[in-house]
């Protein structure tokens, strides 16, 4: 390889690292020019510094030095084991449902009404049952999470399983593969570009309706601090504690897609 | 040389339902297979020597009639009858060599020689410094070979074969059937290869089983005496060729 060759190559690099960063810094950017040209008053706009200097305070103040000082740790790892529980269900559930339903048709049928049935009710509208069954806080929160989740992973991985050649699956009986190692060695990998698309979906859902469960007046929580911060006014807050849902969002979509890889030769080779 | 055959069809008999219209895909399809033998089924397209190997594979059941292997009745797909497919079927998640091992795996008799097993097939077929690619990144050829190699590493008793070579370019073929006719010798492999090419079936078989269409129906079975290995140019393959296309048109 040549001089100018290498040149391009770490351009080509530095291009595609930069990428991904363009938008975020150009939204930042509208953000602090609106912010600070008084197009929008403070109170329903704060500038990005204030709201930096806000998260600062959240994530590494002493607790108790001020108002939500030092919380971060608590309400991150409260709304993550909240999503962890809820989406662990949907896995547990959906993932072996979906794949049974989309090899064995009468299974299918059998679950298929009622899950598109129940598909169909808005998951918002199981917010004031699941109030009154399980009570305000984790119950509530866990079981919302559940349900999203549930649908696309269920979906997902059926369309997946149901897609596999069927030839694939003669190979492995032809070489002498039962039923049990014939469901991970071939069923499971056959399926996994949807199965993975199904958790991610899943996943993504789970923090839309952990932020729901946790707008009923629970005391910790990531979602519980933005609705807490909008009854006192403090829109810095909220804003911080959207951008904070988007970075722990992101950064546990990116934890799941790398679990998958390290565990599963299908993930790590798909094309 | 005459036991009991390798493989053998009793009276087997297909029959689909389309649309409430009864169609008879095969009809008493009646041949035996021996030990060690190089058989190619031939017939043209639609005559179904698909749906007759994947009878004699255990895949689906045929409406009449028995299969035997060894004497006794087979029901069911199995390690003794191994397939290699006209379609590719390696698994695209598997390294070559992953690929070759995957029948191997979890199978007590080849416990602790895996390893050694699946590089000495990989050499056979040629494809040891490919070891570590995936299917995608080699050539429909070499595909062939691996699905040749993870089938051979499982000493199966039978091999059967659905016009494996069809979708390759003619010089490769001839490669494959060098290979295939090579390998056959060398491991006394029992072959059953289904081909709808005249000239190769005559180039790679001991027996010739000749299908009609229609129903679907084994008319004729010729030997091929001629001695290998052989060359498309040869006078003899004018005669065998007549033979066949008589059997086959009359």
């Amino acid at each position: 390889m040549n001089g100018t060759d290498a040149g391009k190559d770490s351009k080509k690099g530095l291009v595609h690292g930069v990428l991904p960063w363009i938008i975020p810094a150009a939204f930042v950017c509208a953000w602090f020019i609106v912010s600070r040209a008084g197009i929008l008053p403070p109170y329903l706009l704060p500038d990005p510094v204030t709201v930096i200097g806000t998260a600062h305070i959240y994530i590494f103040a002493e607790p108790g030095s001020a108002p939500y000082a030092g919380r971060f740790l608590q309400d991150a790892s409260t709304s993550l084991l909240r999503v962890f529980l809820g989406f662990s269900i949907a896995v547990a559930v959906g993932l072996p449902l979906g794949i049974l339903s989309g090899r064995v048709a009468e299974i299918n049928r059998l679950f298929s009404t009622f899950i598109n049935g129940l598909r169909a009710v808005p998951g918002i509208t199981w917010l004031p049952i699941a109030m009154v069954w399980l009570g305000i806080g984790m119950r509530t929160t866990v079981f919302l999470v559940a349900l999203a989740a549930f649908f696309p992973i269920y979906l997902n991985a059926m369309a997946g399983a149901r897609q596999i050649n069927p030839l694939l699956l003669r190979a492995g009986a032809m070489m002498g593969t039962g039923r049990i190692r014939g469901s991970y060695a071939v069923l499971l990998p056959g399926a996994m570009p949807h199965i993975m698309t199904g958790l991610r979906l899943g996943l993504g859902i789970s923090w839309a309706y952990l932020v729901l469960g946790e707008l009923t007046g629970v005391p910790d929580g990531l979602g519980a601090v933005i609705m807490d911060a909008r009854m006192i006014g403090r829109v810095d807050i909220i804003i911080m504690g959207m951008i904070l849902i988007a970075i722990v969002g992101k950064m546990s979509d990116a934890l799941l897609v790398a679990f998958l890889r390290l565990s599963f030769k299908s993930a790590r080779r798909m094309p | 040389m005459e036991q009991a055959a390798a493989l053998e069809t009793v009276g087997v008999s297909m029959h689909f339902s389309v649309n409430g219209v009864r169609k008879g895909v095969l009809n008493d399809v009646t041949f035996s297979v021996g030990q060690g033998e190089f058989t190619c089924i031939v017939g043209q397209s639609g005559c179904g020597k698909t749906t007759l190997l994947n009878i004699l594979a255990g895949f689906i059941a045929p409406t009449a009639g028995l299969v035997r292997v060894r004497g006794r009745r087979i029901t069911k797909p199995g390690p003794d009858r191994c397939v290699v497919f006209q379609e590719d079927t390696l698994f695209p998640w598997l390294t070559v060599s992953e690929n070759v091992a995957f029948g191997l795996t979890g199978n007590r008799k080849y416990r602790g020689e895996i390893g050694a097993r699946v590089d000495h097939f990989l050499a056979l077929v040629g494809l040891l410094d490919y070891r570590h690619y995936l299917p995608r990144d080699i050539s429909g050829g070499m595909k062939q070979r691996v699905e040749l190699a993870r089938v051979l590493v499982l000493d199966p008793l039978i091999l059967l074969m659905d016009e494996p070579f069809a979708s390759l370019d003619y010089r490769t073929r001839r490669e494959m059937q060098d290979l295939l006719i090579a390998l056959g010798q060398e491991l006394s492999q029992t072959i059953i290869f289904v081909t709808h090419d005249v000239d190769e079936a005559i180039t790679i078989a001991d027996t010739i089983e000749i299908m009609t269409i229609n129903p679907g129906t084994i008319t004729e079975e010729l030997h091929i005496g001629q001695e290998r290995p052989r060359r498309v140019t040869e006078a003899s393959y004018g005669v065998y060729r007549d033979r066949i296309y008589r059997a086959l048109w009359s």
